[in-house]
């Protein structure tokens, strides 16, 4: 199939959630509240304090819109589709047709990202940037390295929720999958609590699991937290962690297309 | 007395309408327009106790619907209609107890579990005293021959063998009317048979009214003598079903086929449609005709191979109603 | 109502039998359930580490908060959650309907056809954490604090069961109302946080229409003695009236819904 097939699998994922236009309303109006929670929890625990470990109130308020709306999307579409897929065997219509399985994911569900952005997540940032007041990048370089976390951010958590699907052919449950990496996430991600505000040790150690690039390392970029050496160093390990889960990913996607066709589901 | 009475029921649904495009789709976020469907327009009828009655349309024609005002499920947006003397919705609980529902396309059995633990869960909640449900349920099963298979899971049943399940497990607790829609949408020829059989003999024997729902007519053929058909929300026909033909003049078709060409052929009993040569196309002009009488006049001397008379089906007895509409208006006196 | 009633422990032992089918995946979420909200109060509990306090609450009593909103809302939800999300469904598989012809109320027969046993997980961390928590905080346990706790934490359960039913019933008219649970879930995450950090408008939102304030905030605050926004010296009595009162309207609400049930529309 034609590369040009791809953008079509999202822009139909995109409309195809137009119809649902209580689900639009009431998922921005669900986030709306969250994020002035957060707001307001960040606001109660500084307790007037102008900053606690260099951080200040607004730099959290910023950190709290970029690292859970925007950055630590909603995963269980991706961990379902995947999982029910294998688990029901349908995957196998997929291998069917000239299509790239994991390519087809990948777009349709880069569709479903566009449109939550585009009717829930800008919408609350504007509502909170009026209201509260958002920060701009803390310079023109953090500003353009944010993007590049932003993907890396982005294909990690796909990766993530695609790994776990599949193991659900193995498992034969994709619900508890998809509760073991919210587990995982709401401690290592920094989508609720970032890393400088955690025990040396544990930061240290968060730091260095590629959870952190999902939530924490693009948001701290974006306040200016790492100097430019070590924007580009935390990329370069970014990187290679998403190397590592995409490779885990298409490894175990060729393992389970296997045992498919050899079984025959 | 009529143990079901409908008087000039109607049933309107409230849909939104659909824009077509991306464009359309993001005015629907913001606003939405809504269409009424006159599901059921205006439908009178009444039912004797022991009667079977078969609820024929197409598709969309408001055959559920009406099942579910008759059932309790819905309430009638005007009209009345009246179970065993009773409004179902007002009173749904008491008319469930005395009702039994098969829906041919939703299961009502525990799919994980064997066919016998969704039988036991019935007598509770049917509250139906226990030697009454082992004879019933020892009745049933070798009725609907299900011997083999009530203690195995439902998931692991054929779609012939869950509706007989299905149908048994309505009639555990001795329902006086028994409500079925679509009871053999999917099944194979010798699944079919057989449950239409079985409903003919419960009404036949039990004297359990039937009202079943439904797109094929041979159901109707040989459970129901009598036939209710709605197209549209609106009743076209009331009667036997035999009485429909005459009225309709849908006619049998008979095909006559020659090894060699006997030339032209004109009969009284029956009328030339097509002449291929070989093979001829009549139409029986009389209900009563037999393929007898048209060999009869025909005489021998042809050189007849086969023969082959059909029945009109469904598509065509409605493309006719469609035609006649208008001629058809009370036909049951 | 008395053979609805009657049939309850049938239905609730024919559900068990079904999930027992899968009781290896079972266990697994149970296990996988509490991981999860373990590691979410962890990383709340390192947020307490590094400032003290969150609105004047110090980590003990956020355990015991935290614990009392998870097992009010577990012993709810098990009554209420998958059953009524679920009903959304039912209506347009059409399979709404069967449980209409049942000769027993729509409502107990749909809660206890799906008891949810899954919540195991819940409660036992829940537990486990409150346990903890009732001997860490200053609190002078006497027969009735243990009483209120106790009776508001029953009518917490019945404030989470009454939405979801309330939400749930929605569905039968308008057809869709899984996206109301969306909403549940924002103010379900605010309660278990203390109130008084929220802005005002919030607060009142908590305290009557999104009544998620009584879940465990109203309670947990009486039972520690600190004070309640908006309810003050109201706080005990409300939040042990919180609970029959949105059962009363849950019971209303439901009862309509399924007077002007549509089915799947035609």
């Amino acid at each position: 199939m034609r590369a040009a097939a791809y953008p079509a699998f999202a822009l139909t994922a995109f409309q195809s959630r137009l119809v649902y236009r209580n689900q639009v309303w009431a998922s921005a109006f669900g986030d709306l509240v969250s994020i002035f929670a957060r707001i307001a929890i960040w606001t109660a625990a500084f307790a007037g304090a102008t900053q606690v470990d260099g951080i200040t109130l607004p730099e959290m308020v910023t950190y709290s819109v970029l690292a859970w709306p925007l950055l630590y999307w909603d995963f269980s579409r991706v961990l379902y589709d995947v999982g029910g897929a294998v688990q029901t065997g349908d995957v196998a219509v997929f291998l069917l047709k000239p299509i790239h399985y994991p390519s087809y994911l990948l777009s349709t569900h880069f569709g479903h990202f566009a449109f939550e952005c585009v009717t829930i997540v800008v919408p609350v940032a504007l509502i909170v940037g009026f209201t509260v007041g958002l920060l701009p990048p803390a310079s023109l370089f953090h500003g353009l390295m944010f993007f590049a976390y932003w993907a890396v951010s982005w294909l990690t958590l796909f990766a993530l929720a695609c790994l776990c699907g599949l193991l659900a052919f193995w498992l034969l449950t994709a619900f508890s999958l998809e509760w073991f990496l919210m587990a995982i996430m709401s401690l290592f991600s920094g989508a609720v609590v970032p890393l400088w505000f955690l025990p040396a040790p544990l930061a240290a150690l968060f730091g260095y699991l590629p959870f952190a690039w999902v939530s924490y390392y693009p948001s701290a970029v974006y306040l200016g937290k790492l100097d430019p050496a070590a924007t580009w160093l935390h990329l370069g390990i970014g990187l290679v962690w998403l190397g590592l889960l995409s490779a885990a990913t298409l490894a175990l996607w060729a393992k389970a297309r296997t045992r498919l066709v050899v079984q025959g589901g | 007395m009529a143990i079901i009475a409908a008087s000039g029921v109607e049933k309107i649904f409230r849909q939104p309408k659909r824009q077509a495009g991306l464009g359309g789709a993001i005015r629907g976020l913001f606003s939405r327009e809504f269409t009424e469907v006159r599901a059921v327009d205006g439908i009178s009828f009444a039912i004797e106790p022991g009667e079977a009655v078969g609820y024929l349309g197409p598709n969309g024609a408001g055959k559920s619907t009406m099942i579910k005002m008759m059932t309790g499920i819905l309430v009638p947006s005007s009209g009345t209609v009246e179970v065993l003397g009773r409004e179902p919705h007002t009173n749904r609980l008491t008319n469930a107890a005395e009702i039994g529902v098969v829906f041919g396309q939703r299961s009502q059995l525990w799919w994980d579990l064997p066919v016998r633990d969704s039988f036991d869960l019935n007598r509770h909640i049917y509250d139906v005293p226990a030697p009454r449900f082992a004879e019933n349920l020892a009745r049933l099963t070798a009725m609907l021959d299900m011997e083999g298979y009530v203690d195995r899971p439902v998931r692991q049943l054929s779609l012939g063998q869950r509706m007989r399940a299905e149908i048994a497990m309505a009639l555990l607790h001795d329902p006086k009317i028994l409500f079925l829609d679509e009871p053999t949408i999917g099944l194979d020829v010798v699944a079919k048979d057989t449950v239409r059989k079985f409903l003919a003999e419960v009404n036949r024997d039990r004297g359990t009214t039937i009202i079943l729902t439904t797109h094929d007519l041979v159901d109707i053929e040989q459970i129901c003598p009598r036939l209710i058909m709605v197209d549209d929300g609106k009743l076209l026909f009331d009667g036997e079903l035999k009485h429909l033909r005459q009225t309709l003049g849908s006619r049998r078709r008979l095909k006559l086929e020659f090894g060699t060409d006997p030339g032209p052929i004109t009969l009284q009993t029956a009328a030339l449609v097509t002449d291929e040569g070989l093979a001829k196309h009549f139409l029986l002009e009389n209900e009563q005709t037999s393929i007898l009488d048209v060999l009869t006049e025909l005489g021998s001397g042809h050189d007849l191979t086969d023969i082959k008379l059909e029945e009109p089906n469904i598509e065509e007895v409605i493309r006719t109603f469609y035609q006649n509409k208008p001629a058809l208006a009370g036909a049951r006196p | 109502m008395s053979r609805s009633l009657a049939v309850v422990p049938h239905l609730v032992r024919i559900y068990i039998r079904t999930r027992m089918e899968y009781r290896g995946a079972m266990l697994l979420a149970w296990f996988a359930q509490a991981l999860s909200y373990a590691a979410t109060y962890t990383a709340i509990a390192l947020l307490l580490l590094r400032f003290g306090n969150l609105g004047g609450w110090a980590w003990s009593e956020m355990a015991l908060l935290l614990s009392f909103h998870l097992l009010a809302y577990s012993l709810g939800a098990s009554l209420s959650f998958t059953q009524f999300r679920d009903i959304e469904e039912k209506v347009r598989m059409g399979t709404f309907d069967a449980v209409l012809i049942k000769p027993v109320s729509p409502w107990i027969y749909l809660v206890f056809s799906g008891l949810n046993i899954g919540y195991a997980g819940h409660i036992i961390l829940a537990v486990g954490l409150m346990a903890w928590a009732v001997t860490q905080v200053a609190v002078d346990w006497s027969a009735l604090t243990a009483l209120y706790f106790l009776l508001s934490l029953v009518s917490a359960a019945m404030v989470t069961a009454a939405i979801m039913t309330m939400i749930g019933a929605t569905a039968l008219v308008w057809v869709r109302s899984k996206h109301l649970f969306s909403i549940f879930f924002g103010f379900w995450e605010l309660a278990r946080y203390p109130l008084n950090i929220f802005p005002v408008p919030l607060q009142i939102l908590m305290l009557t229409v999104a009544p998620l304030g009584f879940l465990a905030f109203v309670p947990v605050a009486v039972t520690l003695g600190k004070p309640v926004p908006l309810l003050g010296d109201w706080a005990l009595f409300a939040s042990l009236a919180a609970g029959p009162l949105a059962v009363t309207l849950g019971a209303l609400h439901w009862r309509h819904c399924i007077r002007n049930y549509q089915g799947a529309g035609g």
